[in-house]
C-alpha cells in the first residue's frame, strides 16, 4: 500500500456517533458464488484499465471499430487491385492482436491478482480465464464489425460459414486460455517470462501468414507454419469469410486436436504448479 | 453442536526450500546452469495436531518464525501442507494480512466488491452490506477515492470491515486488534464479542499476551514449527512471555 498522502492526513477526527457504527453479519455462500466472482473480476479489471470512466468503456468498444475502419480505408487505397488481400490482412491483424494481448494478460494474471490469492482460498484458474476478457471484448466487437461490413458489401457469409467462423474464434479463445494457464504459473517462477514471450510473439507475427499470403511460401513448409496455432485459425477464418469456401474436415480435425493439446498441456502444467503457486507470490 | 470438532488438524508439516541464491528469471536460470545451487530446507511446521471445537476461541502464540502464519494459511486453504491433513467441518473465513491486499487503481466500493466476492459473499449481499461496511471503517466520504490515495490505516480498516461482515462459522484472525486507532480497535473488539456471542468459532493469532488471555478459551504456543504448549489461554500467554524473555535475555548479564 502506498504511503499515506495529504488526503489521508486530512481525515477529520472520528465523530462520536461513529462509535455506534455496527456491522450486520452476512452469511457467505457455502461454496463460491461463481457468477458474482466472475462478473466482479471482469468488471473491476475493466474499471482499473479504463480508470473507472464510462468513456473508457465506450473507447474499448469504439477502438476495434475505428481500427477496422482505418485499416480497411487505408488498405483499400494501398491494395486497390487486391480487394481480397485487404480483408485477409485485417482479419489476420485482429486475430493476432487477440492472441498477443490475451496471452500477455493471461501470463501475468496470477501475479497481478496475488493480493487476492494470498487472502482466501480462490481457484487461480478463474483469475487466469477472466483476465482474457478485455481482449475478448475487442475480438467480439471485431467479429460483429467484420460480419456487418461483409453484409453491407454484399458478401455476407451464409449461416454455416458464420457458425464455422464463430467456432474458429472459440478455438482461438481456448488456445489463448491454454497458453495462459500454463504460462501464468511459470511466470511466478520466471519473472521475465513475459519479455521472452514478447520476443516469441514478435517472431511469431512473421511466422503466421498475416502480412503475406500463405501461397508465397513453398508448400512443403506449410505444415510447419500450420503448427503455429494462430496460422490455421487465421487461414480457416479467411476461407469462410473472404473466399467463401469451407476448409476440409481433415483440417478441422487437426485444428480440434491442436486446441485440445494446447488446452490440455496448459491445464496439466497449471495443475502441477498451482498448489505451490501462492508460495511464490 | 458446541464441543464437536469444527476443524481437525492432524500431523501437519510444511517445509520450504531456501536456495543459496535466488533465481527468479529465465536469464538467471540460463546463466546459472553451470553454477548449481544449494538448497537449505526450512521445516516451518513439524507434525502439528490439534482440534478446534465448535464455539471455542483458540489462540495461537509464538515468536516470529515459529510457523503461525504458515499454519493459518494452511487452515485457510491457501497453502498446501507437505504432510498431514486438515479436516474442516465448517466454513472458514480467513482474515489475513488485510492491510496489504487491494487493487490501488480501484476505489473503496469496487475493492469491497472484489474482496467480498472472493470471501464468498453473493453480489446482492455485498450491495446490502456496503453502507454498513463503509460506516464501520469510517470511510463513507472516501468511498469513491482510489485505494492508492489511502493511508495504510484506512486500507486496513476497510479490510477488517469487509471481513467482519462476511463471516462463516469459523473465523481465522491474524493480529486482529493491531489495526487503526483506539476507537476503531474498540469497535473491532465489540464486533468480535458480538460474533463470539453469536456462536462463531474463532482461531486467533496474536503476539499480545493480553489479547490471548482476554479473548481466548484455550491457546497453543508454537515454537520452531511444533506445539510447545496446549492449554488454558492465560497460562499459555504467561509461558509465551517467559519464552520471549528467555530468548531476548542477553547471554551475559549486563552490569548496572
Amino acid at each position: 500500500m502506498p504511503a499515506s498522502n495529504e488526503i489521508a492526513h486530512a481525515c477529520p477526527p472520528i465523530p462520536a456517533d461513529r462509535q455506534a457504527a455496527r456491522l450486520t453479519t452476512v452469511r457467505p455462500s457455502p461454496g463460491i458464488d461463481w457468477g458474482g466472482l466472475v462478473w466482479t473480476l471482469i468488471r473491476t479489471d475493466f474499471k482499473a484499465r479504463y480508470h473507472g470512466s464510462l468513456s473508457g468503456f465506450v473507447w474499448a468498444l469504439l477502438k476495434p471499430t475505428a481500427m477496422f475502419a482505418v485499416l480497411v480505408g487505408v488498405f483499400s487505397l494501398v491494395f486497390a487491385s487486391e480487394p481480397a488481400y485487404k480483408l485477409d490482412l485485417v482479419i489476420g491483424l485482429f486475430l493476432w492482436d487477440f492472441f498477443a494481448d490475451g496471452t500477455k494478460a493471461g501470463m501475468t494474471s496470477l501475479a497481478a491478482k496475488g493480493f487476492l490469492l494470498t487472502k482466501a482460498r480462490l481457484p487461480g484458474w478463474i483469475v487466469v480465464v477472466t483476465s482474457v476478457a478485455n481482449a475478448l471484448l475487442t475480438l467480439l466487437v471485431f467479429a460483429v464489425v467484420v460480419t456487418a461490413y461483409l453484409a453491407v458489401s454484399g458478401a455476407a457469409p451464409d449461416p454455416v460459414r458464420l457458425l464455422a467462423f464463430a467456432g474458429y474464434l472459440a478455438a482461438l479463445v481456448l488456445v489463448v486460455i491454454g497458453i495462459s494457464l500454463g504460462s501464468s504459473v511459470l511466470f511466478l517462477r520466471y519473472r521475465d517470462l513475459n519479455q521472452v514471450w514478447d520476443m516469441a510473439t514478435q517472431a511469431g507475427f512473421f511466422v503466421a501468414p498475416i502480412i503475406y499470403p500463405l501461397g508465397v511460401i513453398p508448400e512443403q513448409f506449410h505444415i510447419w507454419l500450420y503448427a503455429w496455432p494462430p496460422t490455421p485459425i487465421m487461414e480457416f477464418a479467411r476461407a469462410v469469410l473472404v473466399d467463401a469456401t469451407m476448409p476440409t474436415w481433415r483440417g478441422h480435425v487437426c485444428l480440434a486436436l491442436m486446441v485440445v493439446a494446447i488446452l490440455g498441456a496448459g491445464a496439466l502444467l497449471y495443475r502441477r504448479h498451482a498448489p505451490r503457486a501462492v508460495e511464490c507470490l | 453442536m458446541n464441543g464437536t470438532a469444527a476443524i481437525e488438524v492432524e500431523g501437519i508439516a510444511k517445509t520450504f526450500r531456501i536456495p543459496s541464491e535466488h533465481r527468479d528469471t529465465v536469464r538467471e536460470h540460463v546463466f546459472g546452469l553451470l553454477k548449481p545451487r544449494r538448497f537449505q530446507t526450512l521445516r516451518v511446521l513439524d507434525g502439528v495436531s490439534f482440534t478446534l471445537r465448535r464455539g471455542e476461541t483458540l489462540g495461537i502464540m509464538g515468536r516470529n518464525g515459529s510457523g503461525k502464519s504458515t499454519l493459518l494459511r494452511i487452515l485457510a486453504g491457501i497453502y498446501t501442507p507437505d504432510a498431514g491433513e486438515v479436516r474442516a467441518h465448517a466454513g472458514i473465513t480467513p482474515i489475513l494480512e488485510l492491510g496489504v491486499g487491494w487493487n490501488p487503481e480501484l476505489d473503496a466500493i469496487d475493492n469491497v466488491y472484489l474482496m467480498a466476492t472472493v470471501l464468498g459473499l453473493p453480489l446482492r449481499a455485498v450491495s446490502e452490506a456496503l453502507d454498513g461496511i463503509l460506516a464501520f471503517a469510517e470511510l463513507e466520504r472516501f468511498a469513491r477515492l482510489k485505494l492508492k490515495h489511502y493511508s495504510s490505516g484506512m486500507a486496513s480498516r476497510l479490510a477488517y470491515a469487509v471481513a467482519f461482515a462476511a463471516v462463516r462459522e469459523v473465523l481465522i484472525l491474524d493480529e486482529i486488534f493491531a489495526v487503526g486507532d483506539a476507537g476503531f480497535r474498540a469497535r473491532c473488539e465489540a464486533r468480535y464479542r458480538e460474533l463470539r456471542e453469536a456462536g462463531h468459532t474463532v482461531l486467533l493469532v496474536s503476539h499480545d499476551p493480553r489479547t490471548i488471555a482476554t479473548f481466548c478459551d484455550r491457546a497453543l504456543l508454537l515454537d520452531r514449527g511444533r506445539i510447545l504448549m496446549d492449554g488454558p489461554a492465560p497460562l499459555v500467554a504467561e509461558r509465551y512471555v517467559h519464552t520471549v524473555a528467555g530468548a531476548t535475555a542477553p547471554a551475559h548479564p549486563v552490569l548496572p
